[in-house]
């Protein structure tokens, strides 16, 4: 996703964490509320929100933002509203992107429905997290490190460039662990969408232009393999 | 000075440890539910049991061989009297008993009342020579005295010893006994009507010629044989007034029986809960090792969904009797008591180190969970204990109260935020390694000193090659994880190697790491 601003609607538990781990992400990032309860509380925290209702009125939006270039988080404290607003939103712009949270996995099915692109089931999150701590810790943690914290092992998506020298080539060919110290977890074959397929399947995929390498491995490492993907350095 | 002597022995045996153990040791075998080996010794003594009624039934008409008849009257009996005195030393502690009066004596400036004592003594140790129990082991000890024939027929007091054994017998006492009024009511009843209608029918007919009802023993056989609905038929009567007696024990022998029968159905569907309650505090017991979900909700329910893969049974504390209904009908092992209370895991009798994984507390509000974190930190301090957070500003009281993980649902959904919303494909990678639904999976490998060559050697044989990824190890001492370790990295114990590859490929990998360490 190329989205360089985004709105959330709803302002709770949820969307406060939201906006405190994307603010650096988006250059512009704004705040819906249904209520005046949720406005006041967002201006106490020093958040500018502004009201809006779930009618198909998105004058607001369309003045604030670059509606092709936004990310929409529907965080709405009820399901229903928030699936009305996903369904309402996705009449309206048909290439928005769209996340919702929902309550449990029901409501998620409701919300894809609906025309969410992502829906993160808040109840399914927090018992997986819990079983896999308690199952595996160690993955768990390493995992969790690489995915959301902000240390020096880290996850990244690479974009095969038609000039790629990966271009033509097949993943058996490459060394990835040897000669940049980064692991390939998965591929994404461009004429497949965005399905992936893991490296260690041990399928001699042929590589193009336009599929998407998912590696994992320090920051500026992953940031050399990216240049050279791309064609930009050795 | 007789006085001074008992202190002393007294004291003597309040720290002597080889008579402490002792103690213990039969107080588990005889009374202690719990004790692993007292089931055998319940076992051996049933066997006994039947055995000695067998013996008697045969020997009515066979000739019983001498051996069997010594083991019969002298062995089992004495084997029972050992038993009975083993329950007659255990039933009180006599040294206990001295020295309180010993030392409540001294603190009140008295001396010591030795006779005071020995009736404290003389009192707890006649408590159990008169307990029921004791006077039917008692009774079962009889036939060493087999010389009186009487006494023969006290092998079938043996069978009453049943009840010490089988707790099945002994719930049945107790469920009938919480109906005692009501079943003391009933005998008082049918004695009256008993009575009343063998004198009636005895007036009625001991003169008549064609009655067989001659005295009053045969007018009380036969009011017996008639008020309980059995009618043999051998003794009817003849006159109509004799009839119309009968009629009316008939009658009255019918609401018997059906308030009989009435009492003990009542008596067992208010007590079946309880014990139903009973049996599933009994099962947890027994387990070795489960996980403990304090609360029950959607979360609860979800979790025990995703756990239920590592084969580890799950006890779910709940003090709400719906939700504890509800999480049976899920197939749960539900307990209906309060999680923050101490009683619970007392009647749980559970050993937090041995039997308990890790605590898991999920009910609904972090106030819930803070006390019963407390409660449980009372009892343990080494068990894992983890909570999910409901309001970001109780984390730091949640790591107060001893809980190690505090899972925060509003904190991984604004991280997941940022993830899906900037790398979504990676996000789906991972979700897609760790949701165990592909065949592709991300596993710990824990590994010992010494196998480092072997696993680096392993990553190169044809079958892993190209199809199994060491994303790095985990270093057990230092607690960093190496990532894509090179292969002169030492390994010690304890150190964990974590893989990415098909399933079957990470066991097969598991197989031959260790296969080619035993060689």
């Amino acid at each position: 996703m190329n989205q360089s601003c985004a709105a959330i609607f709803g302002y709770n538990e949820y969307s406060k964490q939201i906006i405190q781990k994307i603010k650096g992400l988006y250059h512009n990032v704004g705040v819906f509320v249904l209520n005046d309860e949720e406005l006041i509380a967002a201006q106490n925290h020093g958040v500018f929100a502004e009201k809006f209702d779930l009618s198909d009125n998105w004058q607001a939006i369309e003045d604030r933002f670059n509606v092709d270039a936004l990310v929409v988080f529907c965080a709405l404290r009820d399901d229903a509203e928030n699936v009305f607003l996903t369904i309402s939103l996705r009449a309206t712009y048909e290439h928005l992107s769209i996340i919702a949270l929902a309550k449990d996995n029901e409501s998620m099915m409701k919300m894809k429905s609906a025309g969410a692109n992502k829906v993160m089931p808040i109840l399914q999150i927090a018992a997986s997290v819990i079983s896999d701590i308690l199952a595996k810790p160690i993955v768990t943690e390493v995992l969790h490190d690489v995915l959301y914290e902000d240390s020096d092992l880290s996850i990244m998506e690479i974009e095969v460039t038609n000039t790629s020298p990966l271009c033509g080539t097949y993943l058996h060919d490459t060394h990835f662990k040897q000669d940049f110290d980064v692991i390939l977890l998965a591929v994404v074959d461009h004429e497949m969408g965005t399905t992936f397929s893991f490296a260690s399947h041990g399928h001699n995929h042929h590589i193009d232009g336009g599929d998407v390498l998912v590696a994992i491995g320090y920051k500026e490492k992953l940031t050399r393999l990216k240049r050279w993907v791309r064609g930009e350095a050795s | 000075m007789i006085s001074k002597y008992v202190v002393n022995i007294a004291y003597f045996l309040h720290t002597c440890h080889p008579y402490q153990h002792s103690k213990i040791f039969f107080y588990n075998l005889l009374e202690n539910q719990n004790y692993r080996y007292k089931k055998y010794f319940d076992y051996f003594m049933i066997g006994l049991i039947f055995l000695s009624v067998y013996i008697l039934i045969r020997s009515v008409k066979h000739e019983i061989s001498h051996d069997w008849l010594i083991f019969n009257n002298y062995i089992i009996s004495l084997i029972f009297l050992t038993e009975y005195l083993i329950r007659f030393w255990i039933y009180s502690n006599n040294s206990k008993i001295i020295i309180d009066q010993y030392e409540h004596d001294l603190f009140l400036h008295r001396e010591f009342s030795f006779t005071t004592a020995l009736k404290k003594m003389g009192k707890e140790k006649f408590k159990y020579i008169s307990s029921p129990m004791a006077v039917i082991d008692i009774l079962a000890i009889m036939p060493f005295f087999h010389e009186l024939r009487i006494f023969r027929i006290f092998v079938l007091f043996r069978v009453l010893k049943f009840f010490r054994y089988a707790k099945s017998l002994r719930r049945l006492i107790s469920i009938l006994a919480s109906k005692k009024f009501e079943i003391m009511t009933l005998v008082i009843f049918a004695l009256i009507m008993i009575m009343v209608s063998s004198v009636l029918i005895y007036v009625m007919e001991a003169n008549h010629p064609d009655s067989k009802i001659m005295t009053l023993a045969d007018a009380l056989y036969w009011s017996v044989v008639t008020i309980f609905t059995v009618g043999y038929g051998d003794i009817v009567p003849v006159t109509s007034e004799g009839r119309s007696v009968a009629m009316l024990i008939i009658v009255a022998g019918i609401a018997v029986i059906s308030v009989a029968t009435s009492i003990v159905v009542s008596a067992f569907s208010e007590k079946i809960d309880e014990i139903k309650e009973e049996k599933l505090l009994e099962e947890v017991s027994r387990l070795e090792r489960f996980y403990l979900i304090c609360g029950y909700s959607p979360l609860t329910h979800e979790v025990i969904r995703k756990l239920h893969k590592r084969h580890l049974p799950m006890v779910v504390l709940e003090k709400d009797s719906h939700k504890v209904a509800q999480a049976r009908t899920q197939g749960l092992l539900a307990i209906g008591h309060d999680s923050a209370s101490l009683h619970t895991y007392h009647l749980l009798k559970v050993n937090f180190e041995k039997q308990v994984e890790a605590v898991i507390l999920l009910h609904e509000s972090d106030v819930t969970n803070i006390y019963a974190a407390l409660t449980i930190r009372e009892l343990t301090k080494h068990t894992s204990l983890f909570s999910i957070l409901h309001h970001p500003e109780n984390r730091r009281k949640l790591s107060l109260a001893g809980i190690e993980s505090i899972i925060n649902p509003h904190e991984l959904i604004g991280m997941m935020s940022k993830i899906v919303s900037t790398q979504p494909i990676a996000f789906e990678v991972i979700h897609a390694l760790r949701s165990e639904e592909t065949s592709t999976v991300v596993e710990e490998i824990w590994l010992d000193s010494g196998m480092g060559e072997r696993f680096f050697k392993l990553l190169h044989d044809p079958l892993f090659y190209q199809r199994f990824s060491v994303l790095g190890i985990y270093k057990y001492e230092t607690e960093k994880f190496l990532f894509n370790p090179s292969p002169d990295i030492e390994i010690q114990m304890g150190d964990v190697a974590i893989v990415i590859a098909n399933r079957s490929l990470v066991d097969e990998f598991r197989t031959k790491l260790h296969r080619k360490q035993k060689r």
